[in-house]
């Protein structure tokens, strides 16, 4: 008779133990609410602009925080400059910060500071707008992005670019014909993880931008205003919007690296 | 004027670096460099091909001063023991990548040809993680060679292929360079590699310069016992004494051993022979 490992069945009682509990809480979600209810909040005009301006903004945060992540995860990676070690503290720090406290900063940043003044006489305001949905979404979502790219070019040895360059090829050539492409999965994978940062965002965005009703209003904020209306049926819709929204995020994003 | 001048290079890398390393080559000399590991061979290819930058000393390609060139203008070509071919790209699409920055005519040939002389014609519509390491090793050889390069570095290109194959790629490779006037400077830690192809040697060890020669002045006067251990002579320890014709002769444990070299009588000396250099005679 077989016998039965005690540490190797214990551990994966526990991993069942949490998933089991994962698949409750995800399921709870579409069990409780009253589908004649979803069906009607679905096609509300707040859930209908939630939805939009949560997509636009999560779209616009994600291509922003793509653009700075892809030459910072570069720079950390490769190159060797003064202050490295300072730098990649500073960048990790708002993954440790409560999101509300990275809020916070936010405002008082571009609502107190010169840079307040300076952003104003060039038309951009971000305190209590959209676009300051955009720059919490952004500022959140930047140091995961950012983590990820490191690492992806870590993995890829340097030695690849020397030859590169060996053959007559410049530092930005040699990016963009060997480090770009064979990068590409990191690249999906932290699109992902922005998107899904960006999209589920909430106290930077509650703190910097507001939860104003149809106006800043993003998914986080309609579960959260709804839930503090007492609205459990419009709470739970949006609950489930955000789902499907991520889990289609994710879906297309996979799909988009298998063509790759 | 010497075709390649390296004048007091001194490079520090963390844990790795250069200590003033100074030497000249000839065009179409053939560098073996031999040395521990760590002890600093692979920087020393590096600093050439450029991708560091050193904090003193200079290096002259063709009397030009190139110590602070981008390595991209430089038209060194480096070729890796891991082979490191770019993934991505076919056999044909890794030779050609050099290429593609030269302005030249037949460019497509010029591949073939090259192929051809590395028998790897058949392989280049492949992917480099369908290849064995010989093949992976004769695709970075042709693309390194097939851009014409003035220098060509190779950081121990044989040692992660089979004896059998290492062999065989060595033979390749003496063919292929002997029909260029490429000047090559190739690191390895197979003492066979600097009597089947190089004219010159040199000995590092933590980042210094030991001894540069003529292959057969480093194998058979090697400057230490550290030198001499390394490239596999026998070490004896005996005492030096003067013969009455001036002469001296070391006496190891009763057995007297005469040498061109002189010492001073009665002082402890350090005697290298080589194993192949003992004849061992029936009285």
């Amino acid at each position: 008779m077989r016998r039965v490992d005690f540490f190797q069945t214990s551990f994966i009682a526990i991993t069942l133990f949490i998933t089991i509990l994962l698949i409750m809480a995800i399921a709870s979600l579409f069990v409780v609410p009253s589908w004649d209810d979803v069906r009607h909040n679905i096609w509300s005009e707040e859930m209908r602009f939630s939805l939009k301006l949560s997509l636009i903004t999560g779209i616009t945060s994600t291509i922003l925080v793509m653009l700075f992540a892809l030459p910072i995860g570069y720079a950390l990676s490769r190159f060797r400059f003064w202050g490295k070690g300072l730098v990649k503290t500073v960048i990790d720090m708002p993954i440790a910060f409560p999101e509300l406290v990275l809020g916070l900063c936010l405002l008082l940043l571009f609502g107190s500071t010169i840079l307040r003044d300076i952003l104003a006489s060039a038309g951009i305001n971000f305190v209590f707008t959209k676009k300051g949905i955009v720059a919490a979404q952004f500022f959140t979502a930047l140091p995961y992005a950012i983590r990820i790219m490191k690492s992806t070019f870590d993995y890829i040895n340097p030695r690849l670019e020397f030859v590169s360059r060996s053959l007559g090829y410049s530092m930005f050539e040699t990016f963009k014909n060997i480090s770009l492409p064979l990068a590409k999965n990191g690249i999906v994978a932290s699109m992902v993880i922005s998107f899904a940062r960006c999209i589920g965002t909430f106290g930077t965005v509650l703190i910097l931008a507001g939860g104003s009703y149809m106006k800043t209003e993003i998914l986080p904020i309609t579960l959260y205003l709804n839930i503090s209306y007492g609205n459990m049926g419009m709470a739970l819709t949006s609950g489930i919007v955000l789902m499907i929204v991520s889990f289609l995020a994710i879906f297309v994003f996979e799909k988009a690296e298998v063509s790759l | 004027m010497s075709f390649l001048r390296i004048d007091n290079l001194h490079i520090s890398l963390g844990d790795f670096y250069l200590k003033d390393v100074s030497f000249t080559l000839e065009k179409r000399d053939y560098l073996i460099i031999i040395g521990p590991t760590g002890a600093g061979k692979t920087i020393l290819l590096e600093s050439i091909v450029g991708f560091w930058k050193p904090q003193k000393g200079s290096i002259y390609l063709e009397k030009v001063d190139i110590t602070n060139e981008l390595p991209e203008k430089r038209n060194i070509g480096i070729v890796y023991q891991d082979y490191v071919l770019l993934p991505h790209f076919t056999v044909f699409d890794n030779i050609a990548y050099g290429l593609k920055k030269k302005k030249c005519c037949q460019k497509e040939s010029k591949i073939r040809e090259m192929a051809c002389m590395l028998n790897i014609d058949h392989l280049l519509h492949r992917r480099p993680d369908t290849l064995s390491g010989g093949e992976q090793q004769r695709v970075a050889l042709a693309r390194a060679l097939v851009v014409d390069p003035k220098l060509l570095l190779m950081d121990e290109p044989f040692s992660a292929l089979d004896p059998q194959t290492g062999r065989e790629t060595r033979q390749l490779l003496k063919r292929v360079i002997s029909k260029s006037d490429i000047t090559v400077i190739h690191i390895s830690h197979d003492l066979n590699d600097a009597w089947a192809l190089a004219n010159k040697t040199a000995v590092l060890r933590e980042g210094a310069l030991l001894q540069f020669g003529k292959v057969d002045e480093i194998f058979n006067r090697p400057r230490s016992a550290f030198i001499a251990n390394f490239v596999g002579a026998t070490i004896l320890h005996g005492t030096a004494e003067k013969n009455g014709n001036g002469l001296t002769s070391v006496n190891i444990d009763g057995v007297k051993l005469a040498s061109i070299d002189s010492a001073i009588n009665g002082s402890d000396v350090t005697v290298a022979i080589r194993p192949e250099n003992i004849i061992v005679l029936k009285k």
